[in-house]
């Protein structure tokens, strides 16, 4: 076992929320207007479900192996090499994730705050922030998640609520005005965020109590449900469905129109500070799992040693995108269904079945 | 050797002090507060901005001794806005800052280009507002932004206050941006025009210059992004009850018992309801009207302190608010034959089926609808009187 830390119920959940969170209320709403207009709302709770079940299925399969992460139980059931070949497969998978959320968050802040700053010194700096606190592990990791979640929290509701003046609720109606389709697409590309909770097969074996699991996935799930519900709903009411699909980053210009009494105003910067820190986070989740996965892979000791290589796989990684557009293309064209169909559905699933037929199991502690 | 290595990675840090990409001083910005837009001749925008001038903004008396204008207004012409700024950057010896402009004026001719051409700059740059007040000027932008305010400091203030006010039909350009989005409303921007303002002589002076301000003047009516006319101030009130923005205002009658004499009843809120109904040939809507006002003037000397005597007021009200939104209704419905009121909007609330084969004509749909007004004012109070003080003893 490589991580000796352990987290607790609550940890994990804010742990597996700032995973989610962060990148779909920054670029997946203007995704989502742009297919189901002023449904969106529905396409996300109809993921949300698909994110639950999905939670499930990872969980119910990290359980049958307990204190195994899924680079070890793939092995187990698979046998060594196809366990291998599955494991390279999701390490490619949390670095390239990594290396989109750092992307993401560069061209957000070139965009909104330092255009002349060339995007790859962003990068740097944010990677040097995460790797440095890579050093720590999981536990560091989670105690500031901890630390600064309901800070942001609160100022992202705070916002929500001072632009209620700006908001007008019909705009939000006539309910189901797309057509089914519609819907389900956006439900398919905001699923591929919700099934981002495959990831915390990574992290059951380092929880202080392995029963809860199902509870703190599935309270993970509704909860990011919730805020990316309530963004879309506050967009909506703002700018009406049209003029909020055509934001790059929605919630940001939402809360840009936030003008009290002539006084309280331009709070930007304020959303900007509570998206860097969920970018921490985010990217250090991917990061370590990255990180874990590839030292349980390698068979190594201890995952320190692999911090900077792997950081400069990310950084190169995430300079591929040639232009905002494409990013944001590939994010909302490409990036569900590969996530979606490979990791996040189906080698759990084909793990999840084999383990089944071949009454695979593992020791309980 | 340690210690060596840390001293030299410590001086090296001191090269990255010259690489702050987005550093930007104070004192080296040009604050914008407001841009006009106007079409020339030559086919080009002509973009003309007014900046602040900080050191006047504070410090010294205002009118003590040659005080300095406030503001200093530049224009240059270009194809694009951006191209117009990097003329305007030749001119201008600072950083050209848009975070704090309050209004965009389109001059007339440019309105009536497209305002398209203009406002994709204010919404994609990411240091102009969203907020930024929409106005459309009677003649030249350039004219309208030249002028300065006796009471604010800049005139491009007193535009941006006069819109927060809310007393006539203002917009702001994320509004403007949503009418020109929705296909069941035409956008209606706010008109401005220059008057000629007295003002009050200051001690020791003999009399303020004389010098153009800037008002509120009614309101302009665009197809698409295109401007086709003009609203006046009673239309543009008649506007603001059909949209259901918020209404302050006054209305005015004649006094029950002496028709010669007016009252007057203080608009303090309003809603405005639109029901619309479809049976697959006619169109019809109802707007319901509920206002909400106190009694605050009378001319004459009658009582008016009796439970009848409101009633009677209320329904006189009623009928004043009645004919301003059938004023509005007529010219939109009529003239310009263009929905201003958002009654597609309504109507697609309630019929999206029908709406889906109606929205691509719905300026001749509009015009073919039915509209019924129907006005309900209620007098809350009576201001600090009951009947007047000076009505004579019986």
């Amino acid at each position: 076992m490589l991580e000796k830390a352990r987290i607790d119920s609550m940890q994990s959940t804010l742990l597996m929320v700032s995973m989610i969170l962060p990148t779909a209320i920054l670029s997946l709403p203007a995704f989502l207007l742009n297919l189901a207009r002023q449904d969106a709302w529905l396409s996300v709770i109809i993921a949300a479900l698909a994110g639950l079940v999905i939670a499930v299925l990872v969980v119910s399969l990290s359980l049958r192996f307990p204190g195994k992460t899924l680079f070890e139980y793939a092995e187990e059931i698979t046998g060594r090499v196809p366990g291998k070949i599955v494991g390279l497969l999701y390490i490619w998978w949390f670095l390239h994730s990594s290396a989109l959320i750092v992307d993401e968050f560069g061209s957000f802040l070139c965009t909104a705050v330092l255009p002349n700053t060339p995007v790859i010194f962003l990068h740097i700096a944010a990677l040097a922030v995460v790797a440095y606190a890579m050093y720590g592990g999981l536990e560091v990791l989670s105690r500031f998640n901890q630390l600064i979640f309901f800070g942001a929290i609160t100022f992202l509701l705070v916002g929500f609520f001072l632009s209620t003046k700006e908001m007008q609720a019909v705009k939000l109606l006539p309910l189901f005005d797309t057509d089914l389709v519609s819907i389900l697409k956006g439900s398919f590309v905001s699923a591929s965020w919700f099934g981002e909770i495959v990831i915390f097969a990574m992290f059951i074996p380092s929880l202080n109590k392995p029963g809860k699991a199902y509870l703190v996935a599935a309270s993970a799930v509704v909860i990011t449900a919730f805020f990316l519900v309530s963004s879309l709903f506050s967009v909506v009411a703002v700018f009406g469905p049209y003029v909020a699909a055509s934001w790059i980053f929605p919630i940001f210009d939402a809360v840009r129109m936030v003008s009290i009494a002539n006084f309280l105003e331009r709070l930007d910067p304020l959303i900007v500070a509570v998206w860097l820190m969920g970018e921490f986070v985010k990217v250090g989740v991917f990061y370590y799992a990255a990180l874990l996965g590839s030292a349980q892979w390698l068979g190594l000791k201890d995952h320190r040693p692999l911090i900077l290589p792997l950081g400069v796989i990310i950084l190169s990684l995430a300079t591929l995108c040639p232009n905002v557009v494409e990013l944001l293309d590939f994010m909302s064209t490409s990036k569900p269904p590969y996530a979606l169909t490979i990791f996040e559905v189906g080698i759990p699933l084909l793990l999840w079945s084999v383990a089944l037929v071949r009454k695979k199991r593992g020791k309980a502690d | 050797m340690k210690k060596i290595a840390l001293f030299l990675l410590f001086i090296s840090f001191t090269g990255l002090l010259g690489g702050c990409w987005d550093r930007s001083e104070v004192s080296e910005l040009a604050i914008i507060l407001g841009a006009g837009v106007d079409w020339t001749k030559q086919n080009q925008i002509r973009l003309t901005v007014q900046i602040a001038r900080p050191s006047s903004f504070y410090g010294g008396e205002p009118g003590a001794g040659g005080a300095e204008a406030a503001a200093w207004v530049v224009s240059a012409d270009g194809k694009t806005i951006e191209d117009a700024i990097r003329y305007l950057s030749a001119k201008v010896p600072r950083e050209i800052y848009w975070g704090h402009c309050v209004i965009l004026v389109l001059g007339e001719d440019m309105a009536k280009k497209g305002a398209g051409l203009v406002t994709n700059f204010f919404e994609r740059n990411r240091r102009a507002r969203e907020t930024i007040w929409v106005m459309v000027a009677r003649g030249k932008a350039e004219e309208f932004l030249e002028t300065y305010s006796d009471l604010e400091k800049t005139s491009s203030q007193a535009a941006g206050f006069l819109n927060r006010m809310r007393t006539g039909y203002s917009v702001k350009l994320m509004e403007f941006a949503q009418m020109e989005a929705s296909k069941g409303v035409q956008p209606v921007a706010t008109a401005v025009r220059l008057t000629g303002a007295g003002s009050a002589p200051g001690p020791g002076q003999k009399k303020s210059p004389e010098h153009k301000e800037v008002e509120i003047s009614g309101a302009a009516v665009f197809k698409e992004d295109k401007m086709i006319g003009w609203l006046d101030v009673h239309e543009a009130r008649g506007l603001l009850w059909l949209k259901g923005e918020p209404v302050k205002g006054v209305v005015t009658i004649p006094s029950p018992g002496e028709p010669d004499k007016k009252v007057s009843i203080i608009i303090r809120r309003g809603s405005t309801k639109v029901i619309p109904y479809y049976d697959g040939n006619k169109i019809l809507f109802n707007v319901f009207l509920t206002a909400e006002g106190t009694f605050e003037e009378q001319q004459g000397r009658e009582n008016l302190d009796t439970p009848e005597k409101i009633k009677l007021l209320e329904s006189k009200a009623a009928e004043e608010i009645q004919k301003r939104a059938s004023l509005a209704l007529l010219k939109a419905q009529g003239v310009y034959g263009e929905d201003i009121f958002g009654f597609g909007d309504a109507f697609h609330r309630k019929y999206k089926k029908q709406w889906r084969t109606l929205k691509n004509n719905w300026d001749m749909e509009f015009k073919r609808a039915e509209v019924a007004i129907g006005v309900e004012v209620r007098i809350r109070e009576t201001g600090l009187m009951t009947r007047r003080a000076s009505t004579p003893e019986t």
